[in-house]
């Protein structure tokens, strides 16, 4: 018994240094949190805890596929990429919180301390594999996130996205609890295994019955993800919440929900028949739904945080293309793009933020005429926003033609026309920023503070890869390719 | 690394590199390099042009280029050259050489100007050789970044919505391609030979059928569509023209001579290199609509030239009207139509090129390009007595893109007249109604412009100096040896478009 609990913790290695983090971090802000340098030990031990997860879980992809913990997490491939993006996630948004000037400094090390609980809760999701453990994974992500939001606890909007977020999403994983409760009624079982080898004894009529209580769970994985019609909540609470925050809440949840839905899909839904057949054309009118609303909402939007807000909506939507494809070149293309997204979403809301920081203000006003004083930071954002909208040679077009590739393959014609043709609709708000930068003139003289040299370098390590997983992406979609589920 | 198309391919993109690591101030510098580079492009084009082997149609293998670019999936950098490629390839290496020329006066931020003009060079090679479907698309979207921020930067008063509408509208056409790149890659079973445009040609997808909106579609006829609104976006055929009007008459002058000379026949060149060869058996089933469209073109473009009261937009509809000529070729399917289309397309590239570039260095000195102004008077008028250089070489531009025998526009259209006489009677005595419409057009701007009372502000202009003189005299020389002499450029061209008739044929 003890031996294969060593065994399995073996395995376990990067969630118990996530959580060493942020017990240590907890620490470290009670006994130095009132010294100058308290700010910099904090976020250089989670830094460091993050790079040593990082390293951990390195190794872990080459491993095979095992559940461990008598089955209630699994780790595979699949998951321990996920897990890489969310950590490198985590590190950018901990960077942004590092130099933003949006969340008090005294508030800085609680921020370091609940985004490393988020990414235990996101760890766990992404290699849940019975429904407790996705409730428990779901939970941890919330909770953790609801106080995320409301850390500016003086501003009115951000408490304002904190009970809105808490409200929302206390609904939504209750609703998601009854559809589990319901699964447990018929099958009798919560173990994702277990669940399967039960679907399979029950004939197609009966199946159907499932099919209104996969899609309450889907409820609440809809919730993390902001897919439409559960995105309410999202653009307030990206545009209340300080900017590293939203950085945040952009990554880890959005991708750590995609990473239940990919496994739910690929373990539930594989055999074909009638329960494939409703749930897929669910998922595809909740994509088009998500992608287009996304894209249509992000137009009219003042605010450049919102307008991302939105953008990641319809981010979130291309995904789930990836998902209902239900195969092995949609997860790769899913993994690729979430390494993409993560590397675009931390730019733009980077460069957003030291804007941010000196305007007091996030409208678009704020990139007027930046290309003349700051080129090489417009560049960086030129190239972001077109990598965005999916322009070659950047990554995000990659990404997209992955994704689209992958939808065509599986003869999804009218899915792939409709999700091309919102790439229009989206580069046109993301044109919005460009053209400020370009076309229009400064309307001011100052020099932007959080343009220093280091986060210039920032910048570059984040446009770098935009850049070169444009031309030679090869490498990272093999080990996509490679990142498969394990399917009992 | 010696191998021709390669270098032309990659030329421009050292310059480019050079110009940005030259300091802003050094302004002459800068137009120099871009002058030197553009220059030795031109002459490694005139290269090709001279080891071309006119007797062989298709890709000419010793020019051919394969590369693995990301193999695990079957993409790669494959560059091939053809009769079709060749003149298109002629046709940018001059033009880019002469818009740096005339881009000599442009003093806002020169640096950026002439570097990005170096990109769009090389991304327009790069449509014209790329023989890699995927390569294809890349250059063909690389092309618009180039583009909106020169229309955008540079451009006129109404330059954002210009240089907005032009992206977007050429993005939704290209991501309809993609899709259709995408599909043909499974159909073809994503071999190794799944994007090569070579091994996807010859009509092998007429018996595939797809379900698009809960109806079964036949698949050729289906991507045919996909692939011809994104061609037909750029050349721009009628119902998909609206953004060309625009980014014609707030681009700088440079900008619209590449444009109108080069940009536009991507879109015809997507046709004959794409939409012909690989679905054959949907390009003959729908030809008669490609040639209504293209009839549509001609009287439509020609009408609307002849309301304009600014000049740059009458030429930019001239262009519409012009255009259409060449869709028109296109569906005849015949060796001379087609030939004619080719040659069109090369003929209004110089024509059109002169156009514009007049238009550039009469607005260099009025600043204006009212015919007649909004209040109703006279924009220019009597230009002929005090401008006699000028004068003559717009006769010649005009003339030859009026379609005057012994120039160059005379011969391509009769070539499609010939063409699509047999196959569509009646749409030829309507086109020619077009060719009469666009002398009308032409001949009252001239008369307006250059006759008359003369205004009070042309007594203040400048004729053309040796620099203007000199990048308009090759393409006077070109209207005009190609109008007397076309065999250099049919000859090139012959073999291949009758391999691509052929195909069309069976």
């Amino acid at each position: 018994m003890t031996t294969t609990l060593i065994a399995n913790l073996s395995r376990y290695v990067p969630e118990l240094i996530a959580v060493v983090t942020m017990i240590g971090a907890l620490f470290l802000e009670a006994a130095v949190g009132k010294f100058d340098k308290a700010k910099d030990y904090i976020f250089s031990a989670a830094g460091i805890g993050l790079i040593l997860c990082l390293i951990s879980l390195s190794k872990n992809m080459s491993l095979s596929a095992t559940p461990i913990f008598t089955g209630a997490v699994i780790i595979d491939p699949f998951s321990t990429m996920v897990k890489i993006i969310m950590v490198l996630g985590v590190l950018g948004s901990l960077y942004v919180a590092f130099v933003s000037k949006d969340i008090a400094e005294n508030h800085k090390s609680e921020f370091v301390i609940l985004a490393m609980g988020v990414l235990v809760g996101g760890m766990l999701l992404a290699s849940a594999n019975n429904f407790l453990t996705v409730y428990l994974g779901i939970e941890t992500l919330s909770i953790l996130s609801y106080v995320l939001a409301a850390l500016k606890r003086n501003d009115g909007k951000s408490t304002e996205a904190g009970i809105k977020y808490a409200l929302y999403g206390g609904i939504t994983s209750g609703v998601m609890l009854f559809g589990m409760a319901h699964l447990y009624g018929i099958l009798g079982t919560i173990h994702f295994s277990e669940v399967l080898e039960s679907l399979s004894t029950l004939d197609q009529t009966k199946m159907l019955i499932l099919l209104p209580s996969f899609v309450l769970v889907f409820v609440g994985l809809g919730y993390k993800i902001a897919c439409v019609p559960f995105h309410m909540w999202s653009p307030d609470v990206y545009e209340g919440s300080p900017i590293p925050v939203t950085t945040f809440f952009a990554i880890v949840p959005k991708i750590a929900g995609i990473a239940v839905i990919v496994r739910i899909t690929h373990i539930f839904f594989d055999k074909s028949g009638v329960l494939q057949d409703s749930w897929v054309g669910f998922l595809q009118v909740v994509a088009i739904l998500t992608i287009t609303l996304g894209n249509i909402l992000a137009i009219g939007q003042k605010s450049v945080k919102r307008m991302l807000a939105y953008s990641s909506i319809s981010h979130a939507g291309f995904m789930l293309i990836g998902v209902l494809v239900i195969d092995q070149i949609g997860i790769s293309a899913i993994c690729f793009y979430g390494v993409i997204y993560l590397f675009m979403t931390l730019g733009a809301f980077g460069i957003t933020s030291f804007l941010g920081d000196q305007f007091n203000s996030d409208r678009f006003g704020i990139f007027d005429g930046l290309i003349k004083s700051h080129p090489f930071m417009s560049i960086a954002m030129i190239i972001i926003m077109f990598s965005l909208g999916g322009i070659p040679p950047f990554g995000g077009f990659i990404a997209k033609y992955n994704i689209l590739s992958a939808s065509l393959h599986k003869g999804f014609y009218t899915l792939a026309i409709i999700a091309a043709l919102n790439s229009v609709i989206s580069l046109y708000y993301y044109l919005r920023i460009v053209q400020s930068m370009v076309f229009k003139d400064a309307t001011y003289e100052e020099n932007i503070k959080g343009f220093t040299f280091i986060n210039q370098l920032v910048m570059l390590g984040i446009c770098f890869p935009i850049l070169f997983l444009g031309f030679f992406w090869e490498k990272i979609m093999i080990t996509a390719t490679n990142a498969h589920l394990l399917v009992k | 690394m010696y191998n021709l198309l390669n270098w032309i391919l990659w030329l421009p993109v050292i310059g480019m590199i050079g110009i940005c690591f030259i300091q802003k101030e050094k302004k002459d510098m800068i137009r120099y390099a871009a002058l030197l580079t553009t220059f030795l492009t031109f002459g490694l084009t005139i290269l090709l042009y001279l080891n071309f082997d006119n007797s062989v149609g298709g890709i000419q293998k010793s020019f051919s280029v394969t590369v693995p670019w990301i193999p695990q999936f079957n993409i790669y950098y494959r560059l091939g050259i053809d009769g079709i490629s060749l003149p298109m390839t002629l046709l940018t290496g001059l033009l880019f050489f002469l818009c740096i020329l005339s881009s000599w006066t442009v003093e806002k931020s020169v640096k950026a100007f002439f570097a990005l003009l170096l990109m769009l060079e090389s991304a327009v090679f790069g449509v014209f050789f790329a023989l890699d479907f995927f390569l294809f698309y890349v250059y063909w979207e690389v092309m618009l970044l180039p583009m909106f921020f020169l229309i955008g930067v540079w451009g006129g008063e109404n330059k954002e919505y210009a240089a907005v509408k032009f992206f977007l509208y050429t993005f939704f056409g290209s991501l309809l391609m993609l899709v259709g790149i995408i599909a043909l890659y499974y159909a073809a079973g994503k071999g190794d030979n799944a994007f090569n445009i070579l091994a996807l040609s010859g009509g092998r997808w007429s018996d595939l059928s797809i379900s698009l909106f809960g109806t079964e579609w036949a698949f050729d006829k289906l991507f045919f569509w996909l692939m011809f609104i994104g061609f037909a976006i750029k050349v721009p055929v009628f119902p998909f023209h609206t953004w060309l009007p625009h980014a014609h008459v707030q681009a700088p002058t440079a900008v619209s001579v590449i444009l109108a000379g080069v940009l536009l026949k991507m879109g015809t060149y997507g046709f004959l290199r794409i939409a012909y060869p690989i679905f054959p058996q949907a390009s003959v089933y729908y030809a008669d609509f490609v040639a209504l469209l293209g009839l549509i073109n001609v009287l439509y473009g020609a009408f609307c030239a002849m309301a304009q009261t600014d000049v740059k937009r009458l030429i930019a509809y001239s262009s519409i009207s012009h255009m259409g000529f060449v869709m028109m070729g296109l569906s005849a399917m015949t060796p001379q139509g087609m030939n004619g289309a080719v040659l069109q397309m090369f003929n209004h590239g110089t024509s059109t090129a002169m156009m514009f570039l007049l238009v550039g260095i009469l607005y260099e000195r009025s600043h204006h390009r009212w015919i007649i102004r909004p209040d109703g008077s006279k924009g220019f008028g009597g230009i002929a007595s005090h401008l006699p250089k000028f004068t003559l070489i717009f006769i010649i531009g005009m003339f030859a893109s009026l379609g005057l025998p012994g120039l160059s526009g005379f011969i391509s259209e009769a070539l499609i007249f010939l063409g699509i006489f047999e196959k569509y009677t009646a749409f030829t005595v309507m086109a020619a109604l077009g060719l009469l419409i666009g002398a009308a057009y032409l001949l009252w701007m001239y008369k307006r412009m250059f006759f008359g009372e003369v205004n009070p502000d042309i007594k203040g202009y400048k004729d053309m100096n040796k620099r203007e003189i000199f990048y308009m005299l090759p393409l006077c020389v070109a209207v005009i040896f190609f109008g007397i002499f076309p065999a250099p450029l049919l000859n090139i061209m012959k073999a291949s478009v009758g391999q691509l008739v052929t195909l069309l044929d069976r």
